[in-house]
C-alpha cells in the first residue's frame, strides 16, 4: 500500500466523530497550558496523561499530540499580549508580538502567529509523511549497534548545543543516565540502586520527573518571587493588511525549512529554532536596526519555526523511536503506557494506528487555527485569575497526575524532590533537556550498548566497524570536539563552566 | 557563583563516589557480556571527572557574578517551603485521610500561604472545587482512582 493510500485510510480514522472530538480538545488543553506561564509543554503534557488512561491508544495519542502542538501556540498568547512567555519557545515572540500589541496591532500579531504556525505545522506533517516510510525502512537496517550509536549522536547534540556551558549540560546529561539505572537491570534482570524499595523496581517513571522539574521546580521559582501585575494591551481587530502579507510571505517560508529541518535532530529543543529564525529575519530584513519595535517579519518567521519544528520532532520519534524534546520524549512514555513502542517497528505492526495519529497533525494544526482566534477573550481572562490560585490548581493535578500512576504516593515525593532537583538546577544554570532525554534514552543505550558487546563477545570494534554506527559515532565525535575547541579557543577569562 | 559551583561540585563528586561504589558490589562483566555493574561504574567515573572540571574552573577560572535574584526574600523561601509543606503533607496523608479532605487543606493551605487571601467564603469555594470536584471528575468521570480514605471520605 503506498504513502498517499495509507494516509487517506489514516484520514478515514482521524475524522471519525470521537478522534476528532479528543483532537479538539487536546488543542484546547494545549492552548491553555500554552497561556498559563510557568508550567509549560512537558510538565502538561505530563500532567494531564491520566486524563488518557480511561482512552483507547489512538485518542490517547492524538489528544495528547493536540496538548503538545497547542501548547506552542498558546504561548505565543501570552508573549503578544502581556509579554510574559506562556512557554519557553516563545520568548522571542515577546520581542516583536509585545511591540507591535502596544500599538495597537495586536490581533494582527496574533493572526499571522496562528496563520504561520499553521503552515509551519502543515508542511512538516506533510514531510512527517514523505519521510516516514523511507526512514522506517533505513531503520529497520539498525541493529543494537546502529541504535546505540544513533543515541551517542544525539546526546553529543543536545550537549553540543546546550548554550553557555558544556561541562553543565554533560552533568545533567550523565545525572539522567544514572537515574535511569534506578530499577531492574534490562539484560540480567538484577536490581540496581533499588534500596530494597519495592516502589524502585521500576525505576522513575518520566510523567513525575517531568512534571517535578518542568512544573513544580517553575512554580518554586516563581512563588519565592514578587507577583508582578500583568499589563494587558487591548485586543482590536484580527485583519491582516496587504502590506502585512507581503512582509510576513518569506518570513513563513524561511521559517518553515528553519523549524522543519530542525525537529529532524534530536535534542535541538524549540527555543534554537525561533532563535535562529528570528536572526534570519533581522539578517535578510533592510531596515534590521528597526527590529525590536514590532517587526511583523520577526515574529511571523519565529511563530512558524516554532510549529514547524513541533511537528518535525515528531519524526525522529515515529521512525526511529528517538525523541527530540523533553515534550517528545513525555509523548513517549505514554506511547509506552499504551503498550506501543515507538520506532519503525511501529509501522509494521500498528500501521493504522500511526497514520491516524499523523493525519490527526493536519487536521489538529486545522482546528487549532480556527479554533484559538475567536478564543482569545476566553484566554485573556484566565490570565486574569490570581496566579496563587492558578499554581494552586497546578499543583492539584501534579498530584493525580503523579499518584495516578500506580496509585502510590511515592511518586508524589518523588515529583517533589525532582521539583527542588530542578529549582537547584535553574538557579545553577544547569540545563534539564539534557537530563530528561537521558532518563528516557538510558536503558534503551545500556542494552543496545550490552547486546552489541554479546553479538561481537566482548569486541568493542563492532561499533567502528560497522558502517552506519561508524559513520554516527565519529559524527557525535566531530561534534564533541569541535564544540570542546570552540569552548577552549575563547579568551581565557572568559571561559565558562 | 564560585562559591555555590564549588559546593555543587564537591556534592556531585561524592554522589559519583557513592554510585561507583555501589556499583563495585554488582557484576561488572559476565560471560555473556558487560553485567548490571557495566554502565552504572563509568557513569560515575565520568561524573566524578566531570564534578572535578566544575571545581577545577569554580576555582581557578574566572566566574560570573551572582544574579541579583539568585537569593530569594525571606518571604519568597517561606512561600516556596509552603509549597513544599503541602506536597509532603499529601504524600503523609492522602492514603489515610483520603483525597478530598487531604487536597482541601492543601487548597486552604497554598491560599492563605501564596501571596494571595480572597475572602473566606471564597477559599472554601475554590478548596471544595479543587478537592470534591476534581475527585468527581478523575474518580467518577475519567475513572482516574483516588484514594478514599479511613472515613470513607
Amino acid at each position: 500500500m503506498d504513502t498517499f493510500q495509507l494516509l487517506m485510510n489514516g484520514f478515514a480514522t482521524a475524522l471519525q466523530p470521537q478522534h476528532l472530538l479528543f483532537c479538539i480538545i487536546g488543542c484546547f488543553l494545549g492552548t491553555l497550558i500554552g497561556v498559563l506561564p510557568g508550567i509549560g509543554p512537558a510538565g502538561g503534557t505530563a500532567m494531564l496523561i491520566p486524563v488518557t488512561f480511561v482512552l483507547d491508544p489512538t485518542d490517547s495519542i492524538i489528544m495528547l499530540a493536540g496538548i503538545y502542538y497547542g501548547a506552542m501556540y498558546g504561548g505565543t498568547i501570552t508573549s503578544v499580549l502581556v509579554n510574559v512567555p506562556g512557554e519557553a519557545a516563545s520568548a522571542i515572540t515577546c520581542v516583536e508580538g509585545y511591540q507591535m500589541a502596544k500599538k495597537g496591532r495586536a490581533g494582527p500579531a496574533l493572526t499571522i502567529a496562528a496563520i504561520g504556525s499553521f503552515i509551519g505545522g502543515t508542511v512538516a506533517t506533510f514531510g512527517l509523511v514523505l519521510l516516514a516510510l523511507p526512514l522506517t525502512r533505513l531503520a529497520l537496517m539498525f541493529g543494537p549497534p546502529e541504535f546505540f550509536a544513533l543515541m551517542v549522536l544525539g546526546l553529543s547534540l543536545v550537549t553540543g548545543l546546550a548554550g553557555k556551558s558544556l561541562v553543565r549540560a554533560m552533568i545533567s546529561a550523565i545525572l539522567g543516565l544514572m537515574v535511569a539505572m534506578v530499577g531492574i537491570d534490562p539484560v540480567m534482570g538484577v536490581p540496581r540502586f533499588t534500596f530494597g524499595s519495592i516502589d524502585l523496581l521500576s525505576g522513575f517513571n518520566i510523567v513525575p520527573v517531568a512534571m517535578g522539574v518542568f512544573g513544580i521546580g517553575e512554580i518554586l521559582l516563581s512563588t519565592e518571587s514578587e507577583v508582578k501585575a500583568v499589563i494587558e494591551t487591548k485586543l482590536s481587530n484580527l485583519w491582516l493588511s496587504l502590506q502585512d502579507w507581503k512582509d510576513s510571505v518569506r518570513s513563513i517560508v524561511r521559517g518553515t525549512g528553519i523549524g522543519f529541518f530542525l525537529g529532524l535532530i534530536p535534542g535541538i529543543g524549540a527555543i534554537i529554532p525561533t532563535f535562529i529564525s528570528y536572526v534570519a529575519e533581522k539578517k535578510f530584513s533592510k531596515n534590521p536596526e528597526t527590529f525590536g519595535t514590532g517587526r511583523i517579519e520577526g515574529l511571523a518567521g519565529p511563530e512558524t519555526a516554532n510549529n514547524a519544528y513541533a511537528n518535525a520532532a515528531m519524526i525522529p520519534l515515529f521512525t526511529l523511536g528517538i525523541p527530540g524534546s523533553p515534550t517528545i520524549a513525555i509523548l513517549m512514555g505514554a506511547f509506552m503506557m499504551n503498550g506501543l513502542i515507538p520506532g519503525p517497528f511501529l509501522f509494521k505492526e500498528h500501521a493504522d494506528f500511526v497514520w491516524a495519529v499523523i493525519a490527526s497533525f493536519c487536521i489538529g494544526n486545522l482546528i487549532l487555527v480556527i479554533m484559538n482566534l475567536p478564543m482569545i477573550p476566553l484566554w485573556v481572562k484566565v490570565l486574569k485569575v490570581p496566579p496563587a490560585i492558578l499554581n494552586t490548581f497546578i499543583i492539584s493535578f501534579c498530584v493525580i497526575g503523579a499518584y495516578s500512576l500506580s496509585n502510590s504516593v511515592f511518586d508524589v515525593g518523588a515529583m517533589l524532590g525532582w521539583g527542588i532537583l530542578g529549582y537547584i538546577f535553574k538557579k545553577l544554570d544547569i540545563p534539564l533537556t539534557p537530563l530528561i532525554l537521558t532518563l528516557i534514552l538510558g536503558p534503551m543505550m545500556e542494552r543496545g550498548l550490552r547486546q552489541s558487546l554479546e553479538m561481537s563477545q566482548g569486541d568493542i570494534t563492532i561499533l567502528f566497524t560497522r558502517p552506519i554506527s561508524a559513520t554516527l559515532l565519529a559524527l557525535a565525535a566531530i561534534l564533541i570536539i569541535g564544540t570542546t575547541l570552540r569552548i577552549a579557543t575563547k579568551v581565557k577569562g572568559e571561559t565558562q563552566l | 557563583m564560585k562559591r555555590v559551583y564549588q559546593i555543587a561540585g564537591v556534592i556531585l563528586l561524592l554522589f559519583s563516589i557513592y554510585v561507583g561504589l555501589e556499583s563495585l558490589s554488582l557484576r561488572y562483566y559476565t560471560s555473556l557480556g558487560p553485567g548490571p555493574g557495566f554502565f552504572p561504574l563509568w557513569l560515575a567515573v565520568i561524573m566524578g571527572i566531570l564534578s572535578l572540571l566544575m571545581l577545577y574552573h569554580a576555582t581557578f577560572s574566572k566566574s560570573e557574578p551572582l544574579p541579583a535574584d539568585f537569593f530569594a526574600s525571606k518571604v519568597g523561601y517561606l512561600r516556596a517551603g509552603a509549597l513544599c509543606a503541602s506536597l509532603i503533607w499529601i504524600v503523609v496523608t492522602m492514603e489515610q485521610l483520603g483525597f478530598r479532605i487531604s487536597m482541601a487543606v492543601l487548597f486552604l493551605w497554598l491560599q492563605m500561604t501564596l501571596g494571595h487571601r480572597p475572602n473566606a467564603i471564597v477559599m472554601v469555594v475554590i478548596a471544595a472545587i479543587g478537592s470534591w470536584g476534581a475527585f468527581w471528575v478523575f474518580d467518577n468521570m475519567l475513572r482516574v482512582p483516588l484514594p478514599v480514605g479511613m472515613f470513607g471520605i
